[in-house]
């Protein structure tokens, strides 16, 4: 049994930080909220997802798991305006799920869960430097080191207590250096760790520029990115392995 | 087995010259595939899935060359790899000149990961197993982003790999594994491998069209394994081809030959299985000479095969396209329909096809490939026949392309322009005794080969015909020019007369009733006299006619005869100076 009112706002923000990653998911409809973990085809980049029954205006389930197609749902959920509701309920039977925009009303086929990839295991990482920062230095961050290379260098200079970017291109670099003052925390520790830019990219597509941002770093290790959404009742984690430094 | 083992010996294959050692070393590899020998028995081969399975990767160069940019390490980007595989020319050059495995996978930091071994690597040793069920994943995905998801499935596979690796998986992605291991050096190396007759392989192979399907039965079940493989309705197997041949030499070899007309369509081959209960659908598949599956394109073969099959069959045919009154159009108006995607229904509209089945594999649970033609042919038309009707002609069986046993050169011509005349493109001369050899382009079928050239002859005399024809002139006396075509004669404007014409043939085939009664219309005014039913014509008209091969002979004057001599069309355009000349008749001969 799955009945739930939810903005539209809400619904897409949840789906986008999703769909950064995969096509296709699992979607657990758990009796305090949803929750989506899901993981990319070469097991790079993970998402684990959140959004509290408090989040929706009402809600109603008992711990099923759908799969959906992202995309489909995405684009259903982008008929409706900002401010609109969006109803979602799950026919037991056929194995659809309606969803009733105003008077807009669409039947949206499932996927067989069990066709869709594994959810991951979650690593159990003790990641000693923590910093916290808005949203919009996260944008500025990925897009200025998009603009020499494809990968990015996120570290800690614990000496100097401050939070560095570094991106090498064949030709230009770019160095970016945010301390304590720029930043809204910072706990430092050993932390230097390098990025695939086609990742935190897309991971960069989700996280609003005017929200809290939690970076757990280490030495050599992946970054876990923490943010919240729909006033704290959703929370997104995403995790991203490292590449090697080659010198 | 580990991909790393599959590329060493990749290797080592490419790296023989001779034949024979290559089949060793492939048997070698089919030895040592255990779990995988399925899949190693078609990678070797450069083939991801089984032929007769319509899957394919569907994966575009491009979004290779991102896939292995973005594992070869920083700053490649996919136009770095393009360069140089315009430098060296091969993709799996190019792949091997990349260090992967830089970006670590997450499984590698998860709790209870056995990663000891490859300090930092992205895991464990990429297998083959592990390739195929990813190169699986990446066949299926489809819709929207599928392109990136296919990137991102095939980044995760060149990120695992070594150099070696790398030159493997670039390849075999983009089918281009060309190692030098040919179906027969496959087939050969089964039969080595695990001890089994390579004719019971190689029937195998036939019937199942499937090297991964076969080494594994030849292993796990020998020959009589082989042998108990069968056709599947469902699954295509290669279509029987034919070679171009002549009516002689068909009438030489075999006693009787089997005429059949030659459609100008596309072949096809049926796949059909009744429903089995009202509460079932009919299974119908139509697949391409190339095991291509085409049934979506052509729902009037399915819609005929639902209304018609009463037993689960494979026919081997053609789809032809028809005009408003049933007429064959040209092979272009097929190809609008072929292998289309999009618009079916649409297109349905303009351009209408019927399918025209001539041979029957399978029948009611029995494979019929060992049988004879006539056997098989029987069949096809008892399947064809609605059981419950009347016994009917068979030229009034929709769908049924006629078969006709004969041994005279005669009737093979009239049947030849009967087929010419109704649109179609000419005959198939098969041997009524032989069995399906799926996929060999053997000697048993003939498409009777299209007149290289057409000689210009005069026309020098015929006769009255008989019966129905007796007021028409018909089997027409052909001579051409003697002496040869230099300038001399031909500006010395002397009018041609008999004494300068040698006599080459007699033509009388290929020619319908309505264009007999317009020749004899055409030839009338020429007759210069009359014995019984001979006529002796002035030399004025010209035909041009086709034959199959010159031939010399004491029977007409110019030492040679046509042979199967087939009335074309009349030269309006010519006159007997312009015809052709006994010189260019020999050189004709000699080439």
């Amino acid at each position: 049994m799955f009945k739930a009112i939810v903005s539209a706002a809400t619904l897409t923000s949840a789906l986008d930080s999703v769909s950064v990653l995969v096509d296709e998911c699992k979607i657990h409809l758990e009796e305090d909220g949803l929750e989506i973990r899901a993981v990319d085809p070469a097991n790079v980049g993970m998402v684990d997802l959140s959004l509290d029954a408090a989040a929706f205006e009402s809600y109603e389930a008992d711990g099923g798991l759908i799969g959906v197609d992202l995309s489909r749902l995405e684009d259903i959920a982008g008929m409706a305006e900002s401010g609109q509701l969006v109803q979602l309920e799950l026919d037991e039977e056929t194995r659809k799920l309606h969803i009733q925009i105003d008077g807009l009303e669409y039947t949206l086929a499932l996927i067989d869960p069990d066709s869709i990839r594994q959810e991951p295991d979650i690593p159990d990482l003790d990641l000693p430097a923590e910093v916290i920062l808005e949203g919009k230095d996260v944008n500025r961050s990925v897009k200025a080191a998009d603009m020499v290379s494809d990968h990015i260098a996120l570290g800690v200079k614990e000496a100097d207590e401050y939070f560095y970017v570094d991106a090498e291109g064949d030709t230009d670099d770019v160095h970016l250096e945010l301390t304590q003052e720029d930043l809204i925390d910072l706990q430092v520790g050993p932390a230097h760790s390098l990025f695939s830019l086609d990742y935190l990219k897309d991971m960069n597509k989700a996280i609003p520029s005017d929200t809290e941002v939690t970076l757990h770093l280490g030495e050599e290790f992946p970054v876990k990115i923490y943010f919240g959404f729909a006033e704290g009742q959703g929370q997104v984690t995403y995790m991203l392995a490292p590449r090697i430094q080659s010198d | 087995m580990e991909f790393a083992t599959f590329a060493d010996r990749a290797a080592a294959i490419e790296a023989e010259p001779a034949d024979l050692e290559i089949v060793d070393l492939v048997r070698a590899v089919l030895e040592d595939a255990d779990a995988d020998l399925e899949i190693v028995a078609r990678f070797v081969q450069g083939r991801v899935f089984p032929a007769w399975r319509s899957r394919t990767l569907d994966i575009g160069p491009n979004s290779c060359y991102e896939a292995i940019a973005r594992a070869a390490g920083t700053n490649v980007g996919s136009d770095d790899v393009e360069d140089r595989l315009a430098e060296v020319g091969e993709i799996g050059e190019v792949a091997a000149s990349y260090e992967f495995g830089g970006q670590q996978g997450l499984g590698a930091f998860t709790a209870g990961n056995d990663d000891s071994g490859s300090a930092g690597g992205a895991g464990d040793e990429l297998t083959v197993r592990e390739v195929f069920e990813t190169l699986s994943e990446l066949a299926a995905a489809e819709g929207s982003g599928s392109q990136d998801r296919k990137t991102d499935l095939l980044f995760g596979l060149f990120n695992r790999c070594s150099s070696e690796e790398a030159r493997y998986l670039a390849r075999l992605v983009l089918s281009e594994m060309r190692i030098g291991v040919g179906e027969g050096a496959v087939r050969d190396a089964i039969s080595e491998a695990f001890d089994v007759p390579v004719e019971g392989v190689e029937r195998a192979l036939q019937v199942s069209n499937d090297y991964g399907e076969v080494a594994r039965v030849a292993r796990d079940e020998g020959l009589d394994g082989l042998d108990a493989m069968e056709l599947e309705v469902g699954r295509p197997v290669q279509a029987m081809l034919a070679q171009a041949g002549t009516v002689t030499d068909a009438l030489e070899e075999w006693e009787e030959a089997a005429v059949e007309w030659k459609y100008d369509g596309a072949r096809i081959q049926l796949h059909h299985r009744p429903a089995e209960s009202d509460e079932t659908a009919p299974e119908t598949g139509v697949f391409s000479r190339n095991m291509e599956d085409v049934t979506d394109a052509l729902p009037e073969v399915v819609e005929y095969a639902d209304e018609t099959l009463e037993e689960p069959v494979i026919l081997d045919g053609e789809v032809v396209a028809i005009d408003d009154d049933g007429a064959p159009l040209p092979f272009q108006e097929v190809l609008k329909r072929f292998r289309r995607k999009h618009d079916v229904e649409k297109v349905r509209e303009d351009v209408t096809v019927r399918p025209v089945f001539f041979d029957c594999l399978h029948a009611g649970g029995d494979d019929l490939l060992e049988e004879p033609l006539t056997t098989r042919h029987d069949r096809l038309r008892a399947v064809l026949s609605d059981s419950d009707g009347p016994e009917v002609n068979a030229a009034n069986i929709e769908g049924l392309s006629l078969l006709w046993r004969t041994d005279d050169p005669e009737e093979i011509e009239s049947i030849d322009a009967e087929a010419l005349e109704g649109g179609h493109e000419g005959i198939m001369l098969k041997n009524p005794e032989s069995t399906y050899s799926p996929g060999r382009r053997g000697k048993h079928w003939r498409k009777r080969k299209p007149d290289v050239e057409t000689l210009d002859c005069v026309v020098t005399g015929a006769e009255w015909g008989e019966g129905r024809r007796a007021t028409f002139l018909g089997t027409f006396e052909l001579s051409v020019r003697a002496g040869d075509d230099s300038e001399e004669r031909r500006s010395s404007g002397s009018a041609v007369n008999s004494q300068t014409l040698e006599t080459v043939g007699k033509v009388a085939t290929g020619i319908t009733d309505e264009k007999l009664e317009e020749l004899t219309e055409l030839l009338e005014p020429y007759i210069a006299s009359e014995d019984g039913q001979e006529v002796d014509l002035e030399p004025e008209v010209v035909f041009e006619v086709g034959y199959e091969e010159i031939q010399t002979s004491p029977t007409y004057s110019s030492g040679y005869a046509l042979r199967f001599p087939r009335f074309q069309a009349v030269r309006h355009d010519k006159d007997p100076e312009g015809a052709d000349s006994l010189e260019r008749l020999e050189r004709l001969r000699e080439a």
